[in-house]
This record gives C-alpha cells, sequence and structure tokens, in this order.
C-alpha cells in the first residue's frame, strides 16, 4: 500500500538519503532497523510531507503523495508518532485526542467522539487521566497517547519513529504488545527502532538502512538477529 | 478610606486598557514563543489612522473606531508577514530585533501622515460619569473595564470551546507536533496575530477616547505598559495578562495618590523586578514553566 522509489532527501549539501526503495504492505508491520545517522527519521519525515524530497516519488494505495503537505499526507491515511512522543504537555489527556483529530472535528464531531470512547477502551489508564495535563503523565503513558493521538486521524498506515526509546524494559514490552494488539485489527505499521531484538520478534518485513541506502531487505527469518545487529550496529562494512 | 478606594477605582479603569494590551502580547507570545515590541506601534499607527479621518475627513466618533481598529489589524498584519512569518521559528532573537527595526518605522509613517505632536481624538461618551455613594467612575472607565471582561471571557471561550482554539494552543505547546495532526502552524499563527491587533485595537481606541488626544508617544507606552503587565501576570497565561494590568494600574494609581508622579513609574518597575526574583514566571505563568520542563524529564 505504502510505495517509495529511488528516495533522495537532502539537508543542504548532505544526502540524507541516496535513493531509497521500499513498501509496505496492508496489513503488516514493516520494520526500518539502522544505526544513528542512517536517515530513518528523515525517511519517515519525507514520507509524511514533513520534508520534501529532492527526487524520487511516494505514493499510498496507488495514488501520488510525493512532496505533498503534512495534512495531504494526512488525509491520504498516513499518520506519524514522533520520536519523544511530543504529546501537548499543558493539555489533557481528551484535549491532546482532539487534537489528534484536528483534520475530522469539522465533520463528523460524533464520530470522532466515539473514536475517542474507543480509544479508552483500548488504552484504559488514558481514560483514568482524561482530565489529567499530558505533561504529568508517565513516559509510557505518553507512549501510549501518542499512538493513540495518532490513531485518531483513522490511519492506513502508522509510522512510528523509536516508540520504545527512554523507556523503562518493562514499558517496552508493553508498547510492543500494543504495536502488535493494533496490527491485529488490521493497522498497517512502519516501525523505525533500534531495539532490534524486540523489533525482529514483531516484524513481517524488515528493511535495514545504513547512510541513506537500503542494505537489506528480507524476512525476520532471512537474516539472523546477530547478523542485524551486527550489520546494523557496526557498520555494514564488519559483515 | 474614601480616598484609598477612589484610588483603586481608578487604577483598576487605566489597568483595564493595560490588560487588554497585555492580552494581546500574551496571545503572540503564547503562540510563538516570540515577543512582538512593534504591538504598541501599531496600535499607534492605527489610532493615527483614526484620528487622521477625524481630523481631515471629519468623520464620526464610530467611524474613528472603526478605523482604528481596522488600522491597527492592518498593520498587524504587515508586521506578521515581515518579522514573524518571513523568520523562521529557530530565529526567535531576529523576529524581535526586527519587531524593533518596524517600530521605528511605523513611528516614521505616522509623523509622515500626521506631523504634528498631539491630536485631538473623538470623546466616547457626551456625558461625564455615575456616582456611586461618595465615589466617581467615568463612563470611558467602566466601559474599558466591562470591554476587558468581556474580551477575556470572549478569548477563553475561543481558546477552550472551539476548534481553532484547540489548534492554537496546540501549536503553542509544540508546533511540530501540531504539524503531525494535520494543523497549520504558519495559519494559527497569522490569526493569532489578527486576533491580537483586534484586541490592541480596541484598547487603543477605548484608552485614546478617554484621553481624547493622541501622540506618536503612544507606541512607546503602549508596548511598555503591555510588556510590564504582561510579566507581572505571568508570561503567556491569559488569566495573568487580566491581573497583571489591573495590578500595575491599581499600584500605579495608588503610589501617584501617595508619593507622586515621579515615582510613579519607579514603582511599577520595583514590583516587576520583585515578582521576577521570586517569581520568575509572573504571578500566574509559572505553573505553565514548570510543566513544560517536567514533561521532557518523564521517563
Amino acid at each position: 500500500m505504502l510505495e517509495v522509489r529511488d528516495l533522495v532527501t537532502v539537508y543542504g549539501a548532505i544526502e540524507a538519503l541516496k535513493g531509497v526503495t521500499l513498501s509496505a504492505k496492508q496489513g503488516e508491520i514493516t520494520c526500518i532497523l539502522g544505526p544513528n545517522g542512517a536517515g530513518k527519521t528523515t525517511l519517515m519525515y519525507s514520507i509524511a510531507g514533513i520534508l520534501k524530497p529532492r527526487s524520487g516519488s511516494v505514493s499510498v494505495n496507488g495514488r501520488e503523495i510525493t512532496g505533498s503537505s503534512a495534512p495531504y499526507a494526512l488525509a491520504c491515511g498516513i499518520a506519524l508518532v514522533p520520536e519523544n512522543r511530543l504529546v501537548f504537555p499543558s493539555m489533557s489527556v481528551e484535549e491532546n485526542l482532539r487534537a489528534g483529530a484536528f483534520r475530522r472535528l469539522r465533520g463528523d464531531r460524533s464520530a470522532v467522539l466515539e473514536d475517542i470512547d474507543k480509544a479508552y477502551v483500548r488504552f484504559p489508564s488514558l481514560k483514568r487521566r482524561r482530565d489529567q495535563a499530558a505533561g504529568t503523565l508517565s513516559g509510557g503513558e505518553q507512549q501510549m497517547l501518542a499512538v493513540a493521538r495518532a490513531m485518531m486521524s483513522r490511519p492506513n498506515i502508522l509510522m512510528m519513529d523509536e516508540p520504545s526509546l527512554g523507556l523503562a524494559p518493562l514499558v517496552v514490552s508493553e508498547v510492543f504488545s500494543i504495536i502488535s494488539q493494533l496490527n491485529k485489527e488490521g493497522v498497517s505499521i512502519l516501525l523505525v527502532e533500534q531495539n532490534a531484538h524486540k523489533a525482529l520478534q514483531i516484524a513481517s518485513h524488515v528493511y535495514l538502512l545504513d547512510q541513506g541506502r537500503v542494505a537489506f531487505s528480507g524476512t525476520p527469518g532471512d537474516i539472523g538477529e546477530d547478523d542485524i545487529i551486527q550489520r546494523a550496529y557496526l557498520g555494514s562494512k564488519a559483515a | 478610606m474614601i480616598d484609598f478606594i477612589q484610588t483603586t477605582l481608578d487604577g483598576l479603569s487605566i489597568g483595564s486598557a493595560y490588560a487588554l494590551i497585555a492580552l494581546g502580547f500574551t496571545l503572540v507570545f503564547g503562540v510563538m514563543r516570540r515577543i512582538n515590541l512593534s504591538y504598541g506601534p501599531s496600535i499607534m499607527l492605527g489610532a493615527f489612522a483614526g484620528t487622521w479621518a477625524f481630523v481631515t475627513l471629519e468623520a464620526q466618533p464610530w467611524l474613528v473606531a472603526v478605523v482604528t481598529i481596522a488600522g491597527t489589524v492592518a498593520v498587524g498584519m504587515y508586521v506578521e508577514r515581515l518579522c514573524f512569518w518571513a523568520i523562521r521559528k529557530d530565529a526567535a532573537i531576529a523576529s524581535m530585533v526586527s519587531s524593533f527595526v518596524i517600530w521605528m518605522q511605523l513611528e516614521e509613517v505616522a509623523t509622515i501622515l500626521l506631523p504634528g505632536r498631539t491630536y485631538p481624538y473623538p470623546e466616547l461618551f457626551k456625558f461625564g460619569g455615575i456616582d456611586i455613594g461618595p465615589y466617581f467612575l467615568r463612563m470611558e472607565h467602566v466601559t474599558t473595564l466591562a470591554v476587558a471582561m468581556f474580551m477575556l471571557v470572549v478569548l477563553r471561550l475561543l481558546l477552550y470551546r472551539t476548534r481553532f482554539g484547540l489548534a492554537l494552543r496546540a501549536v503553542s505547546e509544540s508546533s511540530e507536533a501540531a504539524v503531525y495532526m494535520g494543523i497549520s502552524p504558519v495559519r494559527i499563527t497569522f490569526w493569532a496575530f489578527v486576533f491580537a491587533s483586534f484586541i490592541g485595537g480596541v484598547a487603543g481606541y477605548l484608552l485614546l477616547a478617554a484621553d481624547q488626544q493622541v501622540t506618536p508617544y503612544f507606541g512607546l507606552w503602549a508596548t511598555f505598559k503591555g510588556l510590564i503587565a504582561m510579566m507581572l501576570g505571568g508570561l503567556g497565561s491569559i488569566p495573568g495578562a487580566i491581573v497583571g494590568g489591573l495590578l500595575l494600574g491599581v499600584i500605579e494609581a495608588h503610589t501617584q495618590w501617595y508619593l507622586g508622579n515621579a515615582v510613579k513609574d519607579l514603582t511599577a518597575y520595583l514590583v516587576l523586578f520583585l515578582v521576577l526574583v521570586l517569581r520568575p514566571g509572573g504571578l500566574l505563568g509559572q505553573g505553565i514553566v514548570e510543566r513544560h520542563a517536567q514533561a521532557f524529564r518523564r521517563i
């Protein structure tokens, strides 16, 4: 459903993406691994319309969205859970969820309220804290809120940038079980992770990104975990 | 005792005008975390457009009000495009400096439009005021107070009950995350500026109609009073802007009455200094400062 072809994105003179081709299939968890500076976040920003790629193409369900605005990418069903969660700290949990449905608030207000109730069923701890300022939640709860907020736009594909970053190990497991739960309910997921061990357990397809290029593409079974870790974190030359 | 209460009432009257100006500053600062120094001069130029219509075209007082407010909004849009829209978020100092430069430009334009020092400004009411027991209130001041309270209510409804308000608060909390929600910070910022300018135009009209005159120094005066009121009440806090404005008005009125005119501004600065030392976020702004710091420390 999501097709990325020969994507090149630059920051000034630095080529962060040097022609990335990948696809995320309907109903799957596609995982992107790679060392720091490989271009993982840049790739997500280029897909979501935050950064304008220099060349290449991005399409969702056959619809070309290359270089479109962030609101347009969102309207095409691409939602992003950003790194470090970025919840709105002084706003209540419920207001964060309403902000997530911003594009839909003009029309189907009652459907938005239904979706908020659904989010509370999925994340009971958010319901308990619905009127609490989001900044007072724990890191894990903030991550849940960031996911629930992104889901409020009813995306076809949910992109998650390092959802386990800075969380306690127990909370990380919880976050990953939520990701696979969402996936079972039919949400396609594009996951960027540093935690290769956890990511490989739930991924349907893995891409290894290194220095702006796809260094490996296959199923987790095609490549051993040791090999991934070797190539992702020690650099491909070591492998 | 009668003197004390009468002075307090006078202070609240002028303070409500300060509160309105501080409200405009707060709206812009809250959304962008940037200070628009040319806010006062924008109001001054709007008022000059109004008094120009009054002096040369002999416009009716209601028309002067319309020209003043519309003029302030137009100048506000100009400032936003030039100092804020054109300069990226990470260059906050650059937009503050350029808003200072625009300030100079606006004063020049005003003196070209009307080269004299002082111009008449039409009064709001022909009748004087109302007596409540031993106390006397000017109609203009009662109106200013009522308008300030009304604006506070409107602003709160706008911010907490509407889709635009939700987007505006989202942008002010994290414009980066707001983009991911499909909100356009550029558009939201523009409308926040328009609304702030509208409030400024109303405040300027009420103040000048009470004074019945306008000078090019009004811009400097408005920026100073608005900034002090905002910092007293709390940076980025809407109730803080109102509290800060009223407090500043009352402090000034009392020091003027008991200690004389020369001490008036000095006392205001002293109180500001003490507040900033004891509560750096302002009287009502401390919570916001702390919540933001906390949110990023969570694990």
